[in-house]
């Protein structure tokens, strides 16, 4: 088996342990706590779906906060109209809207708002991703017409206010009915439905990673030119990988959503795309998860010292990044590949002195 | 039929013609080197069947298809394999890896989604086999000597297993004996594959090539075996200069 395989697979279910059995039980099965820590676990998502782009392909999106906020909007919409029952949800009536929008219509229906809420992402991701990919443009460009979307996008929701809530968001919101099942976001069963998805979403990027896509998609990061000589549409491979990514993103919208129970633009906000760059670069792009543990051990770490430093959190995680991006580039993933190689030299070292003291002991033995 | 036929092929950069009405034709099997003084043209001619640059005029028959305003990748799916002058080889992936990217016989994106990254099949090994570097395969491309370098592009070239293999100076750098191991393979590869070489090396030239075109100014030159090419006094003139 191939290092990368196995560093991946250990690496993989170590984590599954720790999140279904070891988290719960250091927080003491804790409701709260564990609403938490469920809301770290659907970031991590968010965070692997663009080591995804970003760690294989080499395409920085930027507009990675947009597709979540859709993911996330799409679940607000569904449970507003079922707190707000026969009537019009309460802030369209004070923009005066007196219909349902068409758009609104459809999300009465819990099916297509779960289908929706990967969906519109995915298919939002894949035009700005034809258009790009197909006009070649790589590299910063990438990051610029997706930071550009990211801004136009969050400017249209807070414009549209009798659609949208505008700059309040979507708040007041019903609780998820799924399967006659409502969903408490302070219990442990909510905490297992998070992981469950945090686990599957990594499954899917261990799968593709791995696979030849993947192996495709690194020749691209490397080399997007020469990779067409061999025959690669390169194109339709990065448009794939930008909406399986914008796809993960909105269902990492959804759950959050469902977590802090309401949506706001805040959400496809610049800062908080930077912020998810920023986890998967400390975790390490390189792989999915790593980028997801990026993104649970920087907010965790926000949760305990944002208290402390109320101001002063984003100067340390700006900082982070600095450090991070000057002295460890590839990120905690990188530091612990680097460590493994550095032992297993040491290893193959000490296996050559084992091997030679029968000989010195035998000549010692003579001369005795 | 011919297997190429380029035919009144031009590049115009600026003011530049890099490439000013080339006529030729490969037949399959064929190991045809491209000769000329620098800037003559012959990179560029390459670029133009590879599709790496688009034509000014002229047209490029491949198996009789015309391709030249193809997509590149459409060009590689055809049968067309480029070695650039410059090595590029993917330093972050392995040999083994580089190996696998090569061989895309079956490029689509649905065919990559349900397969392995890495597949050690009997093919590969031989391969590896074939350039030496067997003890290498799993070390990252970016730590090859230059000379492992140029091999692992070779062997790339032979895994992607193209009918038409363009090659641009493949043998820039190596020792006498690798390069006499360049052109065993090289013949070795004719059986089964049409080969345009664009080479220096007149020694190396002398062993493989069964025809050559000598380039000067975007324009051919001369065209003959190598006995011809030796004898022929417009050649010399432009080599020397005067
Ligand atoms: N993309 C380009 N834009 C402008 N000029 C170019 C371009 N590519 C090549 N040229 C010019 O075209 C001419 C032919 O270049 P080419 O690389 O084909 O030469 P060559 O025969 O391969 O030479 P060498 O033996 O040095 O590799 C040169 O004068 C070069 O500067
Ligand atoms: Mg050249």
């Amino acid at each position: 088996m191939n290092s990368r395989i196995s560093y991946d697979v250990i690496g993989f279910a170590l984590f599954a342990g720790v999140i279904l059995f070891g988290v719960p039980a250091i927080l003491g099965y804790d409701a709260f706590e564990l609403s938490t820590f469920s809301r770290y676990l659907s970031l991590a998502i968010v965070s692997m779906a663009l080591a995804l782009s970003w760690g294989t392909a080499g395409l920085l999106n930027l507009g990675q906060a947009a597709t979540f906020g859709m993911g996330s909007y799409a679940m607000a919409m569904h449970l507003k109209l079922k707190a707000s029952g026969e009537s019009l949800p309460d802030f369209m009536g004070w923009n005066n809207v007196d219909t349902l929008p068409w758009l609104w219509v459809p999300f009465q229906s819990l099916t297509f708002t779960l289908l929706a809420g990967f969906l519109i992402p995915a298919g939002v991701g894949g035009l700005i991703a034809v258009f790009m990919f197909r006009a070649r443009i790589a590299g910063v460009f990438v990051a610029i017409i997706t930071l550009a979307f990211l801004v136009a996008f969050q400017l249209l929701v807070i414009n549209q206010q009798g659609f949208t809530g505008g700059q309040n968001g979507l708040t007041g919101l019903a609780p998820l009915e799924i399967f006659g099942w409502v969903v408490d976001i302070y219990s442990v069963s909510f905490y297992y439905l998070v992981s469950a998805c945090l686990l599957v979403a990594l499954t899917l990027g261990l799968y593709l990673t791995h696979s030849k896509f993947g192996l495709v998609l690194r020749a691209i990061r490397e080399d997007p030119e020469r990779t067409r000589y061999f025959g690669y549409n390169v194109a339709s491979y990065e448009t794939l990988i930008f909406c399986i990514s914008a796809a993960l993103a909105g269902w990492a919208g959804m759950l959050y959503a469902l977590v802090l129970e309401f949506a706001s633009p805040t959400y496809m906000s610049v800062s908080f795309s930077l912020a998810i760059v920023i986890w998967c670069a400390v975790g390490g792009r390189e792989s999915v998860l790593a980028a997801a543990i990026g993104a649970i051990l920087v907010n965790l770490a926000e949760g305990r010292l944002s208290d402390v430093f109320v101001e002063g959190w984003h100067l340390i995680l700006g900082v982070m990044f600095l450090l991070v991006v000057m002295f460890m580039p590839r990120g905690i993933y990188g530091l612990i590949v680097d460590a493994g190689r550095a032992l297993k030299r040491q290893g193959s070292r000490a296996e050559t002195v084992e091997y030679n003291p029968p000989d010195a002991l035998l000549s010692q033995n003579r001369e005795s | 039929m011919s297997q190429l036929q380029v035919k009144d092929l031009q590049v115009q950069f600026g003011g530049l013609r890099a490439v000013d009405g080339m006529n030729f034709d490969v037949e399959k099997g064929e190991i045809m080197c491209l000769l000329g003084p620098n800037g003559a043209g012959k990179s560029t001619t390459l670029d133009l069947i590879c599709g790496k640059t688009q034509p000014t005029g002229g047209s490029i028959l491949f198996q009789g298809t015309e391709i030249s305003r193809m997509l590149e990748f459409k060009r590689a799916r055809l049968g067309i394999g480029r070695k650039f002058q410059v090595p590029s080889v993917y330093k972050d992936l392995t040999v083994v890896e580089n190996l696998s990217v090569a061989r895309s016989a079956r490029p689509s994106v649905l065919h990559s989604l349900t397969s392995r990254a890495v597949r050690r099949s009997a093919r590969v090994k031989e391969i590896l086999d074939i350039v030496g570097l067997v003890n290498k395969q799993d070390e990252a491309a970016g730590n090859l000597s230059h000379g492992e370098t140029q091999w692992l592009e070779i062997a790339m070239l032979i895994a992607q297993d193209s009918r038409l293999i363009l090659m641009d100076e493949p043998t820039a750098g190596m020792t006498i004996q690798e390069t006499d191991r360049t052109a065993k393979i090289f013949r070795k590869l004719s059986a089964n594959h049409t080969l345009i070489v664009v080479e220096h090396d007149m020694s190396f030239v002398r062993t493989v090539a069964d025809r050559i075109i000598v380039m000067n100014q975007g324009k051919k030159l001369a065209e003959g075996s190598i006995q011809e090419i030796e004898a022929n006094e417009a050649v010399k003139t432009a080599y020397l200069g005067h």
